[in-house]
């Protein structure tokens, strides 16, 4: 076989394996008893109630800091970008036990949360921390890029035609990183409502939807995850997925 | 406009002139030309007048930095309004574009304009700003060698119309010719300055030459008395009579116009004169100039018949030879 001829090969491989848990999914799925488990309508408005929630909040404090983070050179940089890498890196396991060891009932914040009526264990308000810790990081890595991407000559340039610097930011910085920023916030999206690990530990319930699939199997079985598992695929996935086309279309 | 301004970093340069009608500084690259423009739009930190310690937003200046730097998401007239306020910034917008004669064109993105159109769209975004100064930072570079006169011309017609005092900086010696005044940065001082009929006649130094673009500025060393000095050129290996005020010994930097250098007949040369090959033959709009080779140096001079052979010999009149101190 020639060495192109084997390339494709190899290529067209490695697309069907891509493709193969999907075709499982649409194989396994029992069309004509499509039915939810008791329970999976609370998880589905959960995780996107809550969801919209930490989104609000990754965006609200990411941003600025995002911009900060590419418009500044600041000594110990490196410190910072460690920081931003570790919260990143840190296997999802690993961030709920840490934040368990802060916020939780015993943890030094937790218990001074506490006593001021805020309960980070078990609640709606875990469920939004440990979705804003699972996700902050890629937003905000995502989206330094975007604005990294602006050229600074034309803010300073609309500097000098008589705009305050918060209406350059508007006008200049945020238009021209549009689509790095949707794309952060599509990532950012994808991340915080498949968060499993951290919501596991400080957010059993309320049940979102990547825990409700977990007890559906541990309880049902593996049957019992598909119609669920649609419905994760229905609104977790298009934004996301329609952003990442059009990125590359912009691209091309 | 008086401009004086002192900068620290990222190098040291302090700068004090005059800006009159469109005023060309002009500077080798590396000499910080704009980075002083970028000072005294705010844009770095520096001390100085006009406008010292305002923010960039506060100073009244039009900046049109190299490559134009139109907003590539807005179309020509949106870039113009950007620098408008009020209900009415479309209709005066579309004024501006129509003062630069590009109001056809309003609806198209930056992208779609010619570099001669673009800096159009800058210069009628900076006007509307109303601005007391304007800052060009290498207006010619990003034009069209062949369209490049025309709208050079146009520029300088704009800014005369407008009014306001314009500051640009560049190493173009075409620029320079076409200056109300001219000031001269050579290691980041000012070394001279005038009219560019003033500094032509007198270039303050070899420096001052070469940004204007001369040709034939060599090295030399001067021998003898006053009554019967000789300019050493040592790249050429030759010496040459000629008079100036200058000590015995000296080390100058001198020049000859290429249209001084006297080629002779063959058969009716001097004993003196001075044996060149020639290099390459240069004719163009500008005149038609032969490229020849004395020693290790390299001479230019002005050919006034259609003719001449491989090798020559020439005359450097003394009187049209000027010497600077080096």
């Amino acid at each position: 076989m020639s060495r192109p001829r084997l390339v494709a090969g190899l290529a067209a491989f490695a697309l069907l394996l891509l493709a193969a848990p999907f075709a499982g999914l649409v194989l396994a799925t029992d069309w004509r008893h499509f039915g939810f488990a008791h329970g999976d309508g609370g998880a589905v408005a959960v995780s996107l109630g809550l969801s919209l929630v930490a989104l609000g909040l990754i965006v609200a404090l990411g941003t600025p800091l995002a911009w900060w983070l590419a418009r500044h050179r600041v000594r110990g940089q490196w410190l910072i970008d460690a920081l931003l890498l570790l919260a990143l890196l840190t296997p999802p396991l690993a961030m709920g036990l840490l934040l368990a060891t802060m916020y939780g009932p015993y943890g030094p914040a937790g218990s001074l949360l506490e006593r001021a009526g805020l309960a980070l264990t078990n609640s709606a308000p875990a469920f939004v921390m440990a979705q804003f810790y699972a996700a902050l990081p890629y937003y905000v890595l995502a989206a330094r890029a975007a604005f990294e991407g602006v050229p600074r000559e034309l803010e300073q340039i609309a500097l000098t035609l008589g705009h305050s610097p918060a209406r350059c930011f508007f006008r200049v910085s945020l238009p021209l990183a549009k689509l790095g920023l949707a794309a952060a916030v599509a990532l950012a999206w994808v991340r915080a409502l498949g968060e499993f690990g951290v919501v596991l530990i400080v957010a059993y319930y309320p049940q979102g939807i990547p825990v409700k699939l977990w007890t559906n199997l541990q309880d049902i079985g593996l049957a019992a995850v598909y119609p669920l598992l649609w419905v994760f695929f229905l609104v977790a996935l298009p934004l996301p997925l329609a952003l990442g086309l059009a990125v590359r279309r912009r691209l091309a | 406009m008086r401009v004086d301004y002192r900068i620290a970093r990222p190098i040291a340069l302090a700068a004090g002139f005059d800006v009159e009608g469109f005023t060309v500084l002009l500077g080798a690259s590396g000499e910080g030309k704009s980075l002083l423009l970028r000072a005294i739009a705010g844009l770095i930190p520096a001390q100085g007048e006009p406008f010292d310690g305002l923010p960039p937003q506060h100073r009244a200046v039009g900046y049109l930095p190299q490559g134009h730097a139109l907003f590539p998401h807005l179309n020509a007239w949106q870039n113009v309004a950007f620098a408008l306020a009020g209900p009415r910034r479309r209709d005066e917008a579309l004024q501006w574009l129509e003062r630069v004669g590009l109001a056809e064109l309003a609806e198209r993105l930056p992208a779609q304009l010619s570099g001669g159109q673009q800096q159009r769209v800058a210069l009628a975004r900076a006007l509307a700003r109303k601005p007391q100064l304007l800052l060009l930072d290498e207006p010619t570079s990003a034009l069209d060698p062949v369209t490049r006169d025309d709208v050079l011309a146009e520029l300088i017609a704009e800014v005369h119309a407008a009014g306001i005092p314009a500051l640009a900086v560049s190493h173009d010696p075409a620029l320079a010719a076409v200056a109300d005044r001219l000031v001269l940065l050579h290691q980041r001082r000012i070394v001279q300055a005038g009219t560019p009929a003033e500094v032509h006649a007198q270039p303050a130094s070899a420096a001052v030459a070469r940004l204007l673009g001369l040709r034939n500025v060599f090295r030399g060393k001067l021998e003898g008395a006053a009554d019967a000095q000789h300019l050493l050129w040592l790249e050429a290996g030759v010496s040459l009579p000629v008079r100036t005020p200058l000590p015995d010994g000296a080390r100058v930097d001198w020049h000859i116009a290429p249209e001084a250098v006297v080629l002779h007949d063959a058969g009716a040369a001097p004993a003196d004169a001075i044996e060149a090959s020639v290099e390459l033959r240069q004719s163009s709009a500008h005149g038609r100039y032969l490229g020849l080779r004395c020693g290790q140096a390299r001479l230019w001079a002005g050919l006034p018949s259609s003719d001449a052979a491989a090798t020559v010999r020439l005359s450097l009149p003394p009187a049209a030879i000027r010497c600077w101190p080096a």
